[in-house]
């Protein structure tokens, strides 16, 4: 008997178990289809934008889609734009004076920049969390999860009801039910911080958005809160500012690096972390660049 | 440099310590001095007319010879145009704060305006008078004299003041509350209401109280308004009898229980101010804990 | 610029160098174990054996230095690209290691006198050279990162295999001498570890392809079980 050639590997599949699934999955498709129309989720498509504060160009010529209920984290250095980009999108940026911004950013496909578009309905649609907790001061648990809905003026809804439910969503109702009328400063960071996602959570917007929501708090409370994130992608699609690579890794399903306001690389995460395109990309998550 | 044992106090910076010390303890004690002495003299020359019968209860009634009367009227009279001067000048002043930390920012009118209101701060109160003297007692507009224009005159005064300290408490809310609630979705006007006043609250309380405090002392612009009767009247239509014109009147006459009365005036008054300081700590304080 | 993660570079420059080092020491080993069939050296192949303890802990070394890195450093992109494939180069080091073990143990079982036929004397000493410099290009192909070296190895381990299938075929007719016959059956193994020696900078060569583009492409020896002789 002769000792065999080098030869290359084939993959065969069994055909025969693939149609037996197929069929059995067939009616489960069918069934989840339907109820799928109505999770559907909400993207976000920027295209061209540029954002300036005064004269100085901040975010260049930028274009990116954000999947609906994904996690997207944007990376890079100090001063690459990230959070510029972030506040363009629930057109924060322009509360800055001088600050401007042009371009389309398109929520299921609407332009929140289109002429006449009611920035308070923007934001409600589209909510944010900063990086350092700010619950308001002088109201309680309970006033600061509702603010969000008393601020925006809305009327006939169970303003009970809402609450409770956002304090379930973001896991706080245990540590807080006993407490709804004490002051919301009176929590520690991280349950501040998650008071402040609830806030946002009880207006029930379409799109979350977290500038550096971690970067304040303990590890402990980070995981807690990026364990939150998972959860919420369900129903939120999710665009988060991060500094810390590994929180990125851990949270996010892609991945886009900027450099000094430019989009660099925007990938599935596992590709931007094994193996980038883009040389400065490379550069940057290895460290051989600040 | 290694060191054998941690080296000890100097004698000699002991006792630059010790003069250090001393010294600021000096300068302390020499303002407090002529504190003292106001609180004593007023004590030692206005306790026994304050403790005469009927000095809160009967008005002065220009006798020369016999019982000269209390001070009353003066005490209505003051409270009365300070309530007034008060609800001209602290809504206008905190609206006109609200306006340059909300919308005017660093813009040139609103940099014009504060500039404007420094130089307010600095006009003579009895130039107050004058102005309202011609402007409206002297063209009769709604009477001659009367109580009214003498509030209207304090509260010019008042203004200044009252924007001033607001506008410095207003800065100090911090600018993530405003974002956060903007970022709910919030109008500006909202933001303003719930939030950053709210907040602010016990700041502008006590900015106006400063103010009232001014107020309530000030001669001259009365003396040219409302002129001063001895009468009780609660109308403010009409001449208005008040604590300061009371002293100004009294203390330079030649009988000793009106002189008397003068320093009872005097205590009285620095009571007032005492109290309502007090009422608004304890009216700030519970607000802050709402 | 100053090199940022000055300390965490050079661990992993190191670690690498450890690693192709342990592939000087295959080189090393399989020399030895060539010399030893070629001269029916005991003492020799002896050495071998007891050297072999050398490469293993070369490869715990590498080993242990991998895990430090992945958890002290959190190595993404290209450096955990290199550290995936120095786990799999040192894994491939310590089977050449045991290979070269495996010849090494087969020179005193092979008799004691002079080798008995010269054709596959000559094939097993070709076999040999091959596989020695393919060790060779390989540590190079990975240092350098020489993709084009690297697939060159592909090509030249084709002829490592065509020389085992020589001897397998000139060792069937080799004739009726038990002697002889008994000397070409062990032959048959010492060339069958020397494939296996082959294979490996194969393995290796997949690797440098890998940390280059990111990209894993196998070519790979699929071997029917039926002919999977290994010596322990």
């Amino acid at each position: 008997m002769i000792p065999p050639e080098t030869t290359s590997k084939e993959t065969t599949t069994d055909m025969s178990t693939e149609r037996w699934q197929s069929d059995r999955t067939e009616a489960a498709a069918e069934a989840k289809e339907s109820s799928a129309q109505d999770a559907k989720g909400h993207g976000v498509n920027i295209e061209a934008l540029n954002a300036y504060y005064g004269d100085q160009l901040a975010v260049k010529n930028f274009s990116i889609a954000f999947p609906a209920n994904e996690v997207t984290a944007l990376i890079g250095p100090s001063g690459s734009g990230k959070s510029t980009v972030v506040r363009c999108i629930n057109r924060m940026h322009e509360e800055i004076p001088g600050a401007r911004a042009e371009g389309s950013v398109a929520l299921d496909g609407m332009n929140v920049y289109e002429d006449g578009v009611d920035v308070t309905s923007v934001r409600r649609l589209i909510g944010m969390v900063f990086q350092k907790p700010n619950p308001f001061p002088t109201m309680s648990v309970f006033d600061n999860v509702a603010a969000g809905l008393r601020l925006t003026g809305a009327r006939g809804i169970n303003l009970r009801e809402r609450v409770h439910r956002a304090l379930r969503a973001v896991g706080l109702w245990d540590e807080v039910k006993n407490r709804l009328d004490k002051p919301g400063t009176g929590l520690s960071g991280g349950q501040q911080q998650r008071l402040c996602i609830a806030r946002t959570v009880a207006v029930e917007p379409e799109v979350i958005l977290m500038d550096e929501p971690c970067s304040a708090l303990d590890p402990v409370a980070t995981l807690k809160i990026e364990e939150l994130i998972d959860e919420l992608k369900d129903r939120y699609t999710i665009v988060i500012v991060t500094h810390n690579m590994q929180q990125a890794g851990r949270v996010a399903d892609s991945t886009a690096f900027m450099l000094e306001g430019e989009l660099i690389e925007h990938g599935p995460t596992t590709k931007i972390f094994t193996n980038p395109n883009d040389e400065r990309t490379e550069r940057y998550v290895t460290g051989k660049f600040g | 440099m290694s060191v054998t044992a941690l080296p000890r106090v100097s004698p000699r910076r002991r006792r630059t310590d010790k003069v250090m010390r001393s010294l600021l303890l000096v300068a302390t004690l020499i303002a407090l001095v002529p504190l003292v002495f106001i609180i004593y003299y007023l004590l030692h020359k206005g306790l026994s007319a304050v403790t005469s019968s009927g000095f809160f209860s009967t008005d002065p009634n220009g006798n020369f010879f016999g019982n000269p009367g209390g001070i009353r009227s003066a005490i209505l009279g003051t409270l009365e145009m300070i309530a007034l001067a008060t609800a001209i000048s602290v809504p206008v002043g905190i609206a006109v704060a609200l306006y340059l930390t909300e919308y005017g920012k660093e813009s040139k009118f609103a940099n014009v305006i504060r500039y404007f209101v420094d130089v307010m701060t600095g006009v003579p109160s009895i130039v107050f008078g004058l102005f309202i003297y011609i402007v409206l007692v002297i063209s009769k507009i709604g009477g001659a004299f009367t109580g009214w224009k003498g509030a209207v005159a304090i509260s010019l005064l008042m203004l200044p003041i009252v924007i001033r300290s607001s506008e410095v408490v207003l800065l100090l809310v911090p600018s993530s509350l405003r974002e956060a609630a903007l970022a709910l979705g919030a109008p500006r006007w909202r933001v303003m209401l719930r939030v950053v006043l709210p907040t602010s609250l016990s700041g502008l309380v006590t900015g106006s109280l400063l103010a009232v405090a001014r107020g309530m002392g000030e001669t001259a612009p009365l003396l040219f308004t409302a002129a001063g009767a001895f009468a009780l009247t609660g109308n403010l239509g009409a001449q208005m009898n008040a604590l300061p014109i009371q002293i100004y009147n009294d203390i330079q006459s030649p009988r000793n229980a009106i002189t008397a009365r003068a320093w009872g005036a005097g205590l009285t008054l620095v009571a007032l101010v005492l109290i309502i300081n007090v009422i608004a700590r304890i009216a700030s304080r519970r607000s802050r804990m709402a | 610029m100053q090199e940022v993660r000055h300390s965490y570079r050079e661990a992993l420059r190191d670690l690498e160098k450890q690693a192709l080092g342990g592939l000087d020491l295959v080189t090393q080993a399989l020399d030895r174990a060539l010399e030893s069939v070629s001269y029916q050296d005991v003492e020799l192949a002896g050495m071998v054996v007891a050297d072999d303890d050398r490469i293993d802990g070369r490869y715990l070394e590498v080993h242990q230095g991998v895990l430090s890195l992945l958890a002290r450093q959190a190595p993404v992109a290209s450096d955990l690209r290199i550290l995936a494939a120095l786990l799999h180069i040192i894994r491939c080091v310590e089977r050449m290691g045991d290979q070269c073990v495996n010849i090494a143990k087969l020179v005193p079982l092979s008799g004691y006198e002079s080798p008995k036929d010269k054709d596959i004397l000559d094939s097993i000493e070709r076999m040999g050279r091959h596989a020695r410099s393919q060790v060779t290009q390989a540590r190079d192909a990975f240092s350098s990162r020489n993709v084009e070296l690297a697939q060159d190895l592909v090509r030249q381990d084709a002829e490592i295999n065509r020389l085992n299938r020589a001897i397998f075929k000139r060792a069937v007719e080799i004739g009726d001498d038990v002697d002889t016959r008994e000397w070409a059956m062990f032959m048959i193994l010492v060339a069958r570890a020397l494939e296996r020696v082959g294979d490996n900078t194969v393995d290796i060569a997949e690797q440098v392809v890998f940390v280059v583009t990111g990209l894993f492409r196998e070519v790979s020896d699929s071997t029917p079980a039926a002919d999977a002789v290994r010596p322990a």
